[in-house]
């Protein structure tokens, strides 16, 4: 963009370069200063009429750049033929009156006749005229524009470096009539703005079009150079002649061969600069692709020397180790590792490098990283050897493994669970039913001896199996539900949950004995789970209940609710039989009855009201009190 | 080989009575002991003399199965000459597990069954007086 730019500026210059040569050379004119004119006779090499050309020219070229189109152009037609016309004066040998035209000139400098101007002015013209009418009809560079630009450039080039070798017939083309460095110097400006603004839609490298400018304008002026030689040679009689042989054929083919050998020179230069410049784009893409590769990976690679000391880290390592590159890169490795890694691991590059025994190297394993603040993860650590100019560097990539681990430890653990689940109920489930059919064998005995009245004490016994079974089935559902029922959340009036669960219990025996009381706040609102909850509630009083102090005076169940740092508690307090401290640690496992005379629990209550918990975000908790228990959950408190 | 006595240890009621009538219909002689859990049993054993035979359930609160074949063994230096264990379940380990102990001879499924009686008085009898 900054290129197209500057070159759209180039156009400008151009332009601005001719308008104001010819402005200040019309001016001369019409000031004659006859004192000027004899100091620098060159200065008025420059007629009239190319000034008021070059003007013109300027002025077009701009308006072209500004975007117009048929003005210009139109503007480009008087160039033409006034370019046609001078150049027809000297191949003709006429007059046809332009010369004077405008303007008699006060002096008669460098011309043949007074005010004309030398052919291959007039030729530039007339190519310039076509060049920029063409630019502003199609409004783009071509082919044709870039040719005539070339032309024109190549003429006047010659012209200048002419001038500056004192090389006359450049300007010279015809004895007397020359173009002047000003003229020169505009169209070596309007060709380079022809050839070179807005090239990129011809397709034509623009450093390809400078190189071939330069090689031609050089090679011509070589031509000329030799021309010259032999002009003069043949002018002054002069021969040189080293035995026999003619010198002025060695002299000038010397001034030619070099000349030619120069050019090959630079042509040769040009193309394998060229060629240089395509390989170091290339490597430099290359290089910059990698980088991305390894910038963008997911995984961390890290290359250290054979003494540890961190070379390069990608980007992934400052998320994984939380420290930046540069905290890094120069540091032994082992920044990175906890003990006992940290220590030995210098020990094992030196082992290496004596025993070349791979202990990860091409192998991988899982290994434990240190982050910045000190956080060890489990890590997986790939380590491969590079040969790299005779040195050799390691190169590591590393996984944070934390998310796979944790996900694999639970995964482990919810088997285990589910295993042990799978077991305990297979056991828990039979366990009546065998039951039973040993009492029904009994009954059969019975039956045959006719001993019919104990018959009623095994179906009451068989009664007990039954709802033993019924219930272990209730409340396996029920850990079913938990854990696979999706439930959205909802407000729930605590205080009116515990109320209605303590009504759900009034059927249990030695429910009007004990004194249950709600102290939850009746504005206590809390968004959760309804199902669960209700399923936490009824879990913990029925606990309460159930596990009361036959021997208590005054058994009570006081529940209680509070918000606290972010959380909700609810707490259910009796004064019953509390959990013998040695049975403490197995309170929320799955199948543990801890108090067997007491109740034929499933075993499962107590871990149906933790996994209830959990599900809530939650947790259930155990406190022991002086007489009886304490049990709670804590929920996180969304409002 | 004549059993005289047997302790049965099993936390539920009606396996503990199943046993008694089992046992009581297989040799009315046999003196039965009962025990709710481990611990009780270990108790039992502690004052009386030791038992011919002892019938365990695995799964039991307190002190399960296990925890007392555990105890049993280090606590005792003479042990039951059968014991054997009576379960609900052939599921899991449990049969391997039971079987490593020395003094463990057998491993029934309930309901008891006098089967498992005739059983346990033939290796009463391998075993000699």
């Amino acid at each position: 963009m900054t290129f197209t730019w500057s070159w759209e500026r180039a156009n400008v210059a151009a332009s601005l370069w001719c308008i104001a040569v010819g402005l200040v050379m019309l001016a001369l004119w019409l000031a004659e200063p006859a004192a000027l004119a004899a100091a620098h006779p060159g200065l008025f090499n420059m007629k009239f009429n190319a000034a008021l050309t070059f003007v013109v020219l300027g002025v077009s070229l701009w308006l072209v750049a500004a975007g117009r189109r048929k003005l210009p152009a139109l503007m480009m037609v008087p160039v033409f033929i006034y370019g046609a016309l001078a150049l027809a004066q000297h191949v003709l040998t006429i007059d046809a009156g332009i010369d004077t035209l405008l303007n008699t000139p006060f002096v008669d400098i460098g011309t043949s006749q007074p005010g004309r101007i030398a052919p291959n002015t007039a030729l530039c013209f007339i190519l310039m005229s076509i060049a920029i009418a063409r630019r502003a009809l199609r409004g783009k560079n071509d082919i044709v524009q870039v040719a005539l630009g070339f032309a024109t450039f190549i003429i006047a080039a010659a012209a200048l470096v002419g001038y500056a070798i004192s090389l006359d017939f450049a300007h010279d083309w015809i004895r007397f009539t020359r173009m002047s460095v000003q003229s020169a110097s505009c169209f070596v400006a309007l060709a380079v703005a022809i050839v070179f603004v807005g090239t990129e839609k011809t397709g034509y490298n623009r450093l390809t079009i400078a190189a071939i400018l330069g090689l031609l304008t050089y090679l011509i002026l070589l031509a000329m150079a030799y021309y010259e030689l032999a002009r003069y040679e043949n002018t002054f009689g002069i021969t040189f002649t080293i035995n026999g042989i003619n010198a002025r054929s060695t002299l000038s083919s010397l001034v030619l061969i070099s000349g030619a050998l120069y050019g090959a020179l630079i042509v040769h230069l040009y193309f394998s600069s060229r060629q240089a410049r395509a390989m170091a784009a290339d490597l430099a893409e290359s290089r910059g692709r990698l980088a991305a590769i390894i910038d963008n990976a997911v995984d961390g690679i890290i290359t250290i020397d054979q003494h540890g000391i961190i070379q390069s880290v990608n980007d992934a390592c400052t998320r994984i180790f939380g420290y930046e590159p540069e905290e890094m890169i120069g540091c032994n490795v082992k920044m990175l590792m906890p003990e006992p890694y940290h220590s030995a691991h210098d020990g094992y590059l030196g082992n290496y490098h004596r025993t070349s025994e791979a202990k990860i190297i091409g192998i991988g394993r899982e290994v434990e990283g240190r982050r910045k603040d000190g956080v060890i993860f489990p890590l997986d650590l790939a380590v491969a050897k590079v040969e790299l100019n005779g040195a050799t560097i390691y190169s590591g990539i590393v996984r944070d493994i934390s998310e796979r681990k944790a996900n694999e430890r639970a995964l482990i653990e919810a088997n285990a669970e589910l295993e042990e689940f799978a077991y305990r109920t297979s056991h828990d489930l039979r366990s009546p039913i065998a039951s039973s059919l040993g009492l029904l064998g009994i009954s059969k005995d019975m039956l045959a001896e006719g001993n019919t009245p104990a018959l009623g004490q095994m179906l009451q016994r068989m009664e007990v199996n039954f709802r033993r079974l019924d219930h272990l089935i209730q409340n396996i559902i029920t850990v079913t539900r938990t854990r696979l029922m999706e439930e959205d959340e909802g407000p729930i009036k605590l205080r009116v949950l515990v109320a209605e669960a303590i009504d759900a219990l009034s059927h249990l025996d030695d429910f009007k004995r004990i004194r249950i009381e709600n102290h939850v706040p009746a504005e206590l609102t809390i968004v959760s789970k309804p199902s669960k909850f209700q399923v936490i509630v009824g879990n913990m009083l029925s606990n309460a209940v159930k596990y009361h102090d036959p021997k208590e005076a005054e058994p009570a169940i006081d529940v209680r609710a509070f918000r606290y740092g972010g959380r909700l508690r609810l707490s259910v307090e009796d004064n019953g039989l509390g959990v013998p401290p040695a049975s403490r640690h197995l309170l929320f496992k799955m199948f543990k009855r801890l108090h067997p005379n007491r109740s034929f629990g499933s075993g499962l209550g107590l871990y149906i009201l933790r996994k209830s918990a959990e599900a809530l975000g939650g947790t259930a908790l155990y406190e022991a009190r002086d007489k009886g228990s304490r049990f709670m959950i804590d929920l996180p408190d969304g409002d | 080989m004549k059993i005289h006595s047997i302790l049965v240890v099993d936390d539920d009621e009606n396996d503990q009575f199943i046993c008694e009538y089992t046992i009581r219909k297989f040799d009315p002689s046999i003196r039965i002991l009962k025990a709710f859990d481990g611990t009780e049993a270990l108790d039992i054993l502690r004052q009386e003399e030791t038992p011919d035979a002892i019938i365990l359930d695995i799964n039991m609160p307190v002190m399960n199965g296990f925890e007392f074949l555990d105890r049993y063994a280090e606590e005792f230096e003479q042990h039951a000459p059968v014991v054997a264990m009576l379960t609900s379940s052939h599921l899991g380990k449990d049969r391997e597990r039971a079987m490593q102990y020395s003094f463990v001879k057998s491993y029934f499924e309930k309901p008891l069954q006098s089967d498992h009686l005739h059983i346990m008085a033939e290796l009463l009898g391998h075993k000699g007086p």
